[in-house]
Parts: C-alpha cells; structure tokens; sequence
C-alpha cells in the first residue's frame, strides 16, 4: 500500500482533512464534526474517516483550536508567576490600553494569572546586564515550598531586564526543577530575549498556561495516533506559518495559541505561487468572518504585534492575518440615523441566516446572494434548501426605509458588504504602501468565492483565483508547511558604531540554536534554510522595519540601502541623510519538507457537458436578472473558458462570473477569474 | 422605523463614503504612528482629522486621543481665517495656538488643503504631541510659568510649505527654540507625509465616485451624525443638572479648592452646558483656554453615546457657555501647558457625573488623575554623555460601576489609547531605574462597586548631573470621588527620597525641583471612585479583593465594614466573621455621618495623636490634608466636605 500524507485542520465546528497520495499524486478531502471536548477524538475520526491505516501515513500535520479555546475560556492549569520585586502586577497594568476607547463598560479581559498567584523575589539586573542584585537562593527554595502546598501546575519566570542577561533566571528555573520536578518551568530569557516587560512576559505567561494543557492533548494524540500504527513525527502548525514536532510544543505552547488561523495563509501562498503570482492577497471567508493575509515577492507578511485576547500579546513573530466581522452569515441592518450597514455581528451558525429556516431574522449575505439568485434553492447537494420567503421577509426593513424591491435591496446589502471588505484589504495592501494591481486575490471559505469578483474590481486587482477545494484551504495549508522556528535578539546601537563582526558572531549564535532545534526535529542539514533578518529605523523613530540581509554578513551598507528603499516603499518617504539604528536581530529557521507533486488534471470533458442548466441571476451591470448558465465545477475540463455572467457550483462553494469577467481552469483545477478588457491585455499571468 | 435622516445620495454610496473618509483618517494616524519621533506621539498622544473646505470636521480617528476631540476644526478655521485666498495646492499649514482652538503647545497641527480642480475642497489635519516645544523647562510644563511665554513656542497658524516648497528657514526658526530640533523635524516630516497620504486616498475617491458626490457625502456625513445623536437626545427625559468639581489650588493663594461649575441641560433634542460660576483664571498651568474646555465637554458627553462617529454634526448639537477669564476659558496670556491634568479632566469628570444621572445604566465614578513626570538632564553613565528626559505618565484607577467595579491600572480619561511605558525601554534611554510598578492596596475608592486600583511607580536616579524634576498632574487635595454613595480613593502627590530622612512630599503639581545622584522618588496614582455604599458592598467580594491584596484585612473592616480572618495566607485561607460584620456595618452606620462633621482641630488632634490614620482623614472624615506639612486643610476640607454630603452620604440610607 502506498504512502500518505495526512493534514487535519480543526476549527471550531468542523474538521477538515486533506489526504495526498504520494505514490499516484492522487489528493482527498473530507469533513467531520469536531469534538470540542475530546479534541482529540475529532483529530482520529478525521483521519479514521478517510480510510487510511496509521502505518499507511507517512506525515500526520495538523492545526488546532486547543489553544485559543484554553486562552479564551480560562480553562489553563494553576499558574504561578515570579517576577522581580516590585513588578508582579505588570500583566495586569500592561500598556494601559483598550481596544473600545471609548465604552467604557467595555473592559480589557482579565489577566491569564491572578494577583493572588502572581509573585515576586528581590533580585536586580540593569539595562546593560549587571547583576545589581544576585537571587537569593533561599527565598527562591522557600517560595518553591509555598508554590507546592498551593498546589501550581506551572510557573512562568519572567525578570526585569532578562532579555539582556538571563543568568537570574536559569538560577530561578535551576532551583525550581530541583525543588518541584513534575511542575512546568518556562522562563522568558529562553523563549524570548526580547526588550519591554510586558510583551516579555505576557509571551512567557501564555507558554506557561498552555504549556501544560497543549502538552496533555498532544501527549493523548500521539498514543492514539500511535494505536494506530503511525509511527512518524506528530507536526503542530503554529502562528509562524511552520510547524514544529510534537516534542518541540511544550517548549513554545504559546506559538500554538493561534495554531489553525496561519493555514489558510500558506494555502494561499501555495496556490497563487502554483498559477504564477508571487505576490497574493489571501481572503478566506466563512459564515461569520473573513480572514486575510498578504504575501509579497513570495513572502507572507509577518507580525509581531498579535493577540488572542486584547492586552495580552505574544511577541513570536507570526504570519499577518487580519480577521474582519463579514461572512456569509454577516447580518444587514438600519442605524439609528437610517444608515444601512453590513455586520459586524452575524447570524452565525445558529439561527444562521433566514434563509435557512432555523428562526434567524436576517437578512445576512447568505440571504441576499440567495435572493439575487447566486446561490442555488437547494445546497450541500440537495441536503440543504433554502427558504425564499424567509429571506424575502428579512429584506422587507430596508425595502421600507430605503424604498426598494426585495431585488434592490438585496444588492445594496451586497454592496455594503463588499466596500466594507475592500476596506479591510485596502488596509492590509493599500495602507501598507502595496500596489493591489500588481495582486493576484485567492479565495478560500464557503463564501470567498461569491465575492472575490467584485472585490477584485473595486480594488484593482487583476485576477482571482479559486482553489479547487475553497472549503478546505486550512487543511491544505497544514499539508503544505515546513518546519520553522524563529530566533530573535533584541541588539540596539546606532549602525555606524556597529561592528559588523560583532552582529555576525551574535547571528552565527543564534544560528546554532537554530539548527540544533531543527536537528532534534530530525532535519538534515541540507533541508535547512537560515534567513538572518534585522531591525533597523532612523535614530530617533519608535517603529522599526524588518529587511532580509546576506549570509554571511561582510557589510553593513547593504542593509541601510535596503532600509531606505522599504521605508520609501511603506511609508511614501525615506530620509538618507538621517543615521539609522538597528533594533534587533532574527533568525528565521526553516527545515523544508518536499512538497507533495499535485497531479496535473488531464482534459478529458467539455464545457458544454459541465452545463447543469440556466437560472435567472441578478447582475446590476447587465441591467438586473439575465439568464445565466449554471455550471458544475467538477464537470469542468482543464482550459475551459467561461464568459461571465455565469455561475459554478461546488459542493461547498459557488463561484459568481459577473458578467465583465472572463473564468479559465488551469491544470490544477485552480480558476482564474479576470476582467475580460484586461485580460485582453496583459494575459493570464505575471 | 422613523427616518432621522435620508441621503441625497443611496444608501449605499453614503455608507461606502462614510466609512473611507473614517479608513483615509486612520490610515493617516496609522503612519504617523510608525513614523513619528516624538515618543508622546508613538504611545498614542495624536489625532487626525478631514475637514471640509470651511474647516468643519467631517471625519475624527477612531483611535484618537480623547483631549483632542472637537478641538480640529477650530485651528482648520483659524488658517482658513488668517490666510483666505492665500491658500494654494502644495501648502502646509502649522498652528498649536491655544488660543485659536489649540489645546496647548505641545499639540502640533499639521495641516494640509486639498484641492480639485483648483478649487479648496477639504483640509488634512494631523495633530501629534510634541516632546518639547521650548520654555523654561524640560518638556515645556512649567508650573512656576505665570504665562505663556515661559511654556514654549507659540505659533499661530503659520505657512510652513508654500505650493509644494519647503519653508526650512520659517521651519528653522520654530525648532531652534525647541530642545532636540533634529526630532522636531521628524516629526514635523512625518505629520506631513501622513496628510499627503490622505490626501492621495481623497482624491481617488474623487475620480471613483465625482466631486459633487464627495463633497455631499462631506456635509451629510455630519448631518447624519447630528440627526442620530438628536434622535437619540430625544429619548432622553429634559431636565437640568449640576455639580461642581475642584482644581486643588491656586498656589500663590494656598488653601482653597478651585471650583468649575458644570451645569447641564437636555432641552428636547441638545445640549446646553453652562459653566457659570466657575472660578477665575489662576496663576499656575491647570487653566483651559476655550477649545480645550469644549474638548473635555465634547468627550465627557461622547462617553456616553460610545457608538456614534465623531464630526462636526455631533459638536452642533452641544452648546456651551464658557466664562470667559476663567479657568475654563483662560484669556491670552495665561498659562495653560497643564490643562490636561486641569480643568480638562475636572470637566470630563463632572460630565461623567451628570450624565451618570441621566443613564445610570453607563453610570460611571471619578476616574484618576491624568499625571506625568518629567526629569530632564545630563546622562553620565559610561558611554552615555546627553541631554536625557525621562518622561513618564502613569495608568490608574477608573471610577466605579453600576454594576460592576471600576477598572484597574487604565490609562486616563483624557486618552484612553495612550499607552503607558515600558521601564526596561525607559532604563536604556536614561539613567533612571524603576524601582516598582505596582498596585497599591486599597487605592480604589470604596463603594458597593469598588473604583479600580491606582498604580505607584518608584525610581532611583543614577549617573545624572545637572538635572530636575516636574510633575504635572492635580488631586492630591480635589480626591478622585465616589458617587451614589461612594468614597474617595487616595490622594495624587509625589515623594523625594520617601522612607529617609530626606523625605520631602513635592505635591501634585511642581517644576525645576533639583535632584541629584542616588535620590530615590516614587508617586501613586489615584484608584477610581467607588459607586454606591460600601457597606452594601458583598462580603464575599471584599473576601476575594483581601485575596488579591486589592483591598487590606485593616482596610476591609474600616471601609466595608466587613471583618475578615486569616487562617493560612499561604494556601490563600481567609474567613469572613459573619457575625462581627454585622456588628462593625452598623457601628459604622450609626457614626458616619458624625464623624464627617467633626470639627477640623479635633481631626487634626486624631491624627497626630495616631488614632486615626491618613486614609481615615480623608474616607471617614471627609478632610484634606496637606501631605508635606500633615496639617488639615480648613477651606479645603469645607468645600471637600460640602461635594461628600451630595455625592455619598445623599445616598445611603442611614
């Protein structure tokens, strides 16, 4: 029997699973319940449900919620903090900041740790690393003896200044481990070495909570997955884009607070970079929300400023994904002043839109494509069938205020809610100093693919493309990743009193813990890459930009040429005369795994016999309802050619052709969707 | 649904242009963030603005800072004013004149016309807070300044790029009377770049949707703002309300609260404020000149209706009456760096008061002082020969609420974005080392809902030389209070070298005190108010607050009256004594009332005599005190005790 790599994505209803072939390249995608309280149960059945015996596989990836929903329901291990005397409540003032500047009954959430657990030990070091004052062997064994009778599960050690000098922390850590073995120790110079006390140690205090709690789950997954007779490496997706093994997870459980969200980002990397694109807005788009990345010259954009909850951030870099309230279940309302809005809130999974049924009130998106004929009467392959009426009633309080019909209304939803997503993506392109005209747009999601079109008119960007499985991009992306770690250093000093042999020799540190996590992971020294990326700003300024430079590192001229250019290109200004600084230092590691080969599709069908049948379709540009094919994706040849308007339906997704725009396949199934007067022009691909 | 408002335009054009002129603002504030060199501004002490061609805002930042609020249109009016028909594609304007709709020096408007076709049809503004813009002292906050001139540059609205030219001999001549011009200039590049940016982002929307459509989603973008808050105000019953709040003092007059009257009436579908009766100009920092005064009305009322946009259309529905030559509409050249910590916050606060009235449901107690120290100096650590400034504010507590308690460790009222330092960052720059940043117990005001805790953050100096320290903040005798029912919290204030012999208490507000090498500081911010009684406040969560080291065991008795036992600290055991707390919340409730009536010399005696203590001066007793001298203040305590009898002890029933 051949060998198979397995990937499963759990989310919070369902769980995707994407099944590669490796022998005949055939690929596989299915969906199971997921099982919130057992999450590992639902992670078996997905892969039980595919039929695939554990000794078949030879990679099991996979993306998990058991983080985020730990985080955000506080169901964490008690949880101790040592700090330096004098600091135990910095995670609870942190910035001082909210995210509603304005309500204020609406608060920041509560620390992870409680003041009652939080606690202090007098020791001192200084900005440049002296020891003011050394640890106290005996306060650090008697306040062990305390953390025992109070019964802490995991302690997170987070000190003043460790960034610069960690030695008071692995005396803290030290004693800890002698005086409490079975207790979870992370300390932030190890995880971390980054300036400010409060990201520091929020980072640190997110690894300490989840340390325990993804550690068990993982620890579970794998003896079942091993019952199964998988013997491989058990590869965890984290925020970074990569995935790291099993083992490796306890150590940075808070990459994992956010493992699934990077999936769909890596998917869309992997399409556009399959149908040519090197830069890619990805937008997946589901019943409640739509994620969005972006990835330039081959590179999704990076973040060090992310967050499960408000307040508490985690300074691991992770791949940008910026979640906006617009899905398919996104409801339309009338403000107090008579202004017609679109989301944030939705009808969610339940009532879900009117159009279903179940009670929802609507009118959501779902509702408005339904009624403009875009979405088909039954769905799921005739398991679902939507409700006209409901919908019709839903849309009769903008009808009212606006005086519409049902059918103007319904558009004007639409169109709310597409201005209200090109916002979203003009912040992450436009706002960012990224032209979108030189963008390929992929949509993922159940509803990506009935708006893309229009997005990608009202942005200015070329082309879309729809995956072949939109329904499943998360699961693709945890089939996809390599491994990945990231080394960072803060290292601040004006760039003309740097000695570039002393940045090199702390690279080529940094480097070596690099590598030798990769070779615990197992990864040969060939399938190791090392990108060394620096921090630099001008003298003076508080934000820092992040360039790529060489290894090894001869000059630092290059880089101050690189900083100007991406200052320019982010921000419309560069100021050469100004002295720049460097910030910090980062190594991003990555072990690669061979990519699996998709098969190409042979071309074999036609067009006409993809032809399901006709229906009436609202397209405002063509002058309302026109007739319009209705097409089954399946059935659909490699290089068809469809004319807009048209529509393709999938079990999953529907794709909406408006009527300017011209859809092909290519060989991998992939559609591209372009406006036909520029197509015309400058062809299918960049 | 009735209409409140119709477009002239659809729906769907109103609402797309509505929300890119809020996404091309925050797109400004965005870059400027990233950009900017004042680190006033990169911890969020900005705003932005789109004005329309006679100056009206049409759009203000989601994320701006609330001091700066209704304040944008007024200078985009003083150019228009000055200038007229002199203004051309490729100008930029300067104006951070108090007394033309700024709010103090610091606050630097950049702004930029735009033009279509040749005609003016909208102003960007970005407005950032300088670090320094001159004057007598580090930081340009004086509080020794009798006027202006001691706090910095003044400037008028002033061309500083004429049609697309750089004025660098203008510019020059404004930031060589700033300390560090270098970073001036900065952020003079990137407050200017960010409007440009905007501008660019204006002017596609123009070729997507035409300027007559722009240009009427300007105006109804503001009519539609105002018709949602008069529809709104319309829900609401009519009445008239009034409070008054308190500056500390005048210092060269001594005793003696300062007060600002705030009376406010719904009349059908606005707002009138008048605040008549409020006291004249005084002779340090605290006064506000008339914009900022209608900032802090502005963003006392918008605390309240959270949800709605902020333009123009809001500021016509609230009229104000604004003495002039008073604290709240100080009169050139009296001082105003401080307003900030001054009036600012006391009419924010007052706001807050009365509209808790009017929608107990969003009720909301005192919050904090808005407080920040400056020491500005030579850094002589090894490797280091500069000027340095250490330039710290604090977070605090915010005032209780109707159901639940006040928030801890925020940052002020009068910017709830502005994001409090990190010291490891602060110990790099300057020579000045954290020595805590931590809760204070019992610092939130008692109440049936507790007002959040306050922080105290102390630091030790190191290699410095010829350097000083000011503070600006305000409270330490006008204490952050409680309302229905609630008590104060603790009194702001500052201490030199606290716990030595050399322990001397600066005040709230102070400039150019001299210190030197290893002299050690530490200041408190307040906590919030409490709302309602506290002896109705739950035993079980005065037990969790004793857990958490929020609220004492001595306190926990003192304040709520409920007695509590510790049985093993360690595994955090404490039991509630059932039966004592009955007996210690009627013993309080039998003599409260008297012990705020006893005579101020038998208070002092008290005291003195350790009887009673610091935080029972002020909770039990109702009296202020002067820290650096431990006398009770006689005028203070009067007019202290006069706000306790309407704001707490009106509401308890016995």
């Amino acid at each position: 029997m051949s060998k198979h790599r397995v990937a499963v994505d759990v989310g919070g209803t369902f769980t995707d699973v994407f099944v590669f072939n490796e022998e005949t390249k055939e690929t596989f995608v299915g969906k199971t319940s997921s099982t919130p309280s057992n999450p590992e149960n639902g992670v078996i059945h997905s892969v039980e449900a595919t039929n695939i015996r554990g000794e078949d596989i030879s990679i099991l990836s996979h993306g998990t919620t058991v983080g985020t929903n730990a985080l955000i329901e506080r169901k964490l291990p008690k949880t101790a903090l040592i700090t330096t005397k004098g600091f135990r409540d910095v995670p609870e003032i942190r910035r001082g900041t909210k995210l509603d500047l304005w309500d204020a009954y609406k608060d920041v959430a509560p620390p992870y740790i409680k003041r009652r657990d939080r606690f202090e030990i007098d020791e001192r070091i200084d900005y440049a690393g002296h020891v003011l004052k050394p640890v106290d062997e005996r306060e650090v064994r008697k306040l062990a003896k305390k953390l025992k009778k109070r019964g802490v599960e995991s302690i997170a050690v987070c000190l003043i200044n460790a960034y610069v000098n960690g030695k008071n922390e692995s005396v803290v850590k030290q004693i800890l481990q002698e005086e409490l073995p079975n207790v979870y120790v992370s300390a932030s110079s190890e995880i971390l070495p980054e300036i400010f006390e409060h990201e520091r140690m929020s980072t640190t205090i997110i690894n300490t909570v989840l340390g325990p709690t993804v550690g068990n789950y993982i620890q579970l997954l794998e003896n079942k997955v091993e019952d199964m007779g998988y013997d491989g490496d058990l590869l965890v997706l984290h925020s970074g884009g990569g995935v790291m093994t099993s083992e490796t997870v306890p150590r940075y459980a808070s990459r994992i607070a956010s493992s699934g969200i990077a999936a769909g980002a890596i998917a869309s990397k992997h399409i556009a970079e399959l149908c040519g694109f090197k830069n890619a807005i990805g937008l997946d788009m589901g019943g409640t929300s739509a994620d969005i990345s972006l990835m330039y010259e081959g590179n999704l954009r990076i973040t060090t400023d992310w967050y499960i909850e408000y307040g508490y951030p985690i300074g691991f870099p992770s791949i940008e994904i910026m979640t906006i309230g617009a899905g398919g279940g996104s409801l339309a309302w009338v403000d107090e002043g008579g202004s017609l809005r679109n989301g944030p809130q939705s009808a969610g999974a339940e009532p879900g839109p009117a159009c279903y049924g179940a009670g929802g009130l609507g009118p959501t998106n779902t509702d408005a494509n339904f009624i403009l004929g875009r979405l088909n009467e039954t769905l799921l392959d005739g398991k679902m069938k939507l409700d006209r009426e409901a919908a019709l009633k839903s849309l009769q309080p903008i009808c009212e205020q606006f005086g519409y019909d049902e059918y103007e209304a319904a558009h004007a939803v639409l169109q709310v809610a597409h201005a209200n997503m090109s916002d979203a993506l003009r912040l992450i392109s436009v706002r960012r100093g990224y032209d979108p005209r030189d963008f390929a747009l992929v949509a993922f999601g159940g509803a990506g693919a009935l708006h893309s079109a229009y997005l990608a008119k009202e942005m200015d960007i070329p082309h879309v493309i729809i995956p072949a499985n939109p329904g499943v991009g998360g699961a693709l992306g945890c089939l996809l990743v390599d491994f990945r770690h990231d080394i960072t250093q803060t290292f601040v000093a004006n760039i003309k009193d740097v000695d570039v042999k002393e940045v090199e020799e702390k690279y080529i540190n940094m480097e070596r813990e690099a590598i030798a996590l990769l070779e615990k992971e197992g990864i040969a020294h060939e399938h190791m890459h090392l990108i060394r990326h620096l921090e630099m700003r001008y003298g003076g300024q508080w934000r820092s930009l992040a360039i790529t430079v060489d290894r090894p590192l001869r000059s630092l001229d290059d880089a101050i040429e690189k900083f100007h250019e991406e200052h320019k290109r982010a921000y419309a200004f560069s100021d050469p005369h100004k002295e720049v600084e460097i910030y910090g230092l980062r190594i991003e590691a990555i072990g690669t795994v061979p990519k699996p080969q998709f098969p190409k599709a042979d071309r074999h069908g036609s067009v006409e016999k993809a032809l399901k049948n006709y229906r009436e379709v609202y397209f405002e540009e063509a002058g309302g309802f026109t007739r319009t094919p209705i097409y089954n994706r399946s059935d659909l040849p490699v290089d068809a050619e469809i004319r807009g308007p048209a529509i393709v339906e999938q079990l999953d997704a529907t794709v909406v052709i408006p009527p300017e725009f011209i859809a092909t396949v290519d060989e991998y199934k992939n559609m591209i969707l372009s406006l036909a007067d520029r197509r015309d022009t400058d062809g299918k691909s960049i | 649904m009735e209409k409140v408002f119709e477009s002239k335009l659809d729906p769907v054009t109103f609402e797309v242009l509505k929300n890119s002129f809020i996404n091309l603002v925050d797109q400004m504030s965005e870059q400027i963030l990233r950009t900017c060199y004042s680190f006033v501004i990169y911890n969020r002490d900005f705003s932005s603005a789109l004005c329309d061609a006679e100056g009206n805002t049409v759009m203000q930042g989601t994320q701006d800072i609330a001091v700066h609020v209704g304040t944008l249109h007024l200078t985009a009016k003083a150019v228009i004013e000055d200038f007229q028909d002199d203004i051309h594609p490729g100008d930029v304007f300067l104006v951070n004149d108090p007394y033309r709709g700024g709010t103090h020096f610091n606050d630097v408007r950049v702004i930029r016309p735009v033009f279509y076709e040749g005609r003016l049809i909208a102003f960007m503004q970005s407005n950032g807070h300088w670090s320094d813009m001159g004057g007598s002292v580090p930081g340009s906050f004086d509080v020794g300044a009798k006027d202006i001139y001691g706090e910095g540059v003044r400037i008028p609205p002033v061309r500083v790029w004429s049609k697309g030219e750089y004025l660098a001999d203008t510019v020059n001549l404004l930031v060589s009377n700033m300390r560090v011009p270098e970073e001036r200039l900065g952020d003079l590049r990137a407050q200017a770049e960010a409007t440009k940016v905007a501008e660019e982002e204006l002017m596609r929307l123009v070729r997507k949707y035409g300027i007559d459509t722009v240009l009427t989603a300007f105006e109804e973008s503001q009519d539609y703002v105002e018709r949602l808050t008069r529809a709104r105000l319309k829900e609401l019953p009519n009445g008239t309300f009034e409070t008054v709040d308190y500056l500390d003092m005048d210092p060269e007059r001594g005793d003696g609260l300062i007060p600002i009257n705030v009376k406010m009436t719904i009349d059908d579908d606005k707002i009138l404020y008048d605040l008549d009766g409020t006291h004249s100009t005084i002779s340090c920092f605290l006064n506000a000149s008339y914009g900022a005064s209608l900032s802090g009305l502005y963003a006392g009322t918008k605390t309240f209706f959270p949800d709605i946009p902020l333009n123009s259309g809001f500021y016509r529905v609230i009229e104000a009456h604004l003495p002039e030559d008073t604290v709240v509409n100080a009169k050139w050249p009296a001082p105003v760096a401080g307003f900030c910590s001054g009036a600012y916050e006391k009419i924010m606060n007052a706001c807050f008061e009365l509209w808790s009235y009017v929608m107990p449901e969003r009720a909301l107690a005192c919050s904090f002082n808005l407080e920040y120290l400056l020491i500005g100096g030579w850094d002589r650590r090894s490797h280091y020969d500069n000027f340095f400034m250490w330039y710290d504010w604090m977070a605090g507590g915010h005032g209780g609420r109707v159901d639940r308690d006040g928030a801890n460790t925020m940052s002020p009222v009068f910017g709830a974005g502005l994001s409090v330092q990190p010291c490891e960052g602060q110990e790099r720059l300057t020579p000045v080392i954290t020595s805590k940043h931590e809760i204070i117990t019992d610092s939130g005001g008692p109440g049936e809902y507790r007002g959040g805790c306050g922080v105290e953050k102390g630091g030790l100096l190191t290699n410095i030389s010829d350097t000083v320290m000011s503070v600006c903040c305000d409270r330490s005798r006008s204490v952050t209070w409680g309302i229905y029912g609630g008590l104060p919290s603790i009194p702001h204030g500052n201490w030199l070298n606290p716990g030595t012999e050399k322990e001397q208490f600066l005040g709230a507000f102070f400039s150019n005190v001299k210190v030197k090498e290893g002299d050690t500081f530490t200041r408190p911010s307040a906590g919030g108010g409490g709302l309602g009684d506290p002896l109705k406040r739950s035993p079980e969560a005065v037990l969790e607050d004793v857990i958490d080291e929020y609220v004492s065991i001595e306190r926990a008795k003192k304040d709520y009256g409920v007695v509590i036992k510790e049985i093993d600290a360690d595994i955090d055991h404490y039991e509630i004594d059932e039966q004592k707390t009955v007996e210690t919340r009627e013993y309080i409730r039998r003599n409260r009332k008297k012990w705020l009536q006893t005579d101020i010399a038998e208070v002092q005696r008290l005291y003195d005599e350790g009887i009673i203590d610091r935080l029972d001066v002020l909770r039990q007793y109702g009296a202020i005190m002067d820290d650096a001298t431990n006398k009770v203040l006689k005028t203070s305590t009067e007019q202290f005790r006069e706000s306790l009898l309407k704001r707490s002890v009106a509401h308890w029933d016995s």
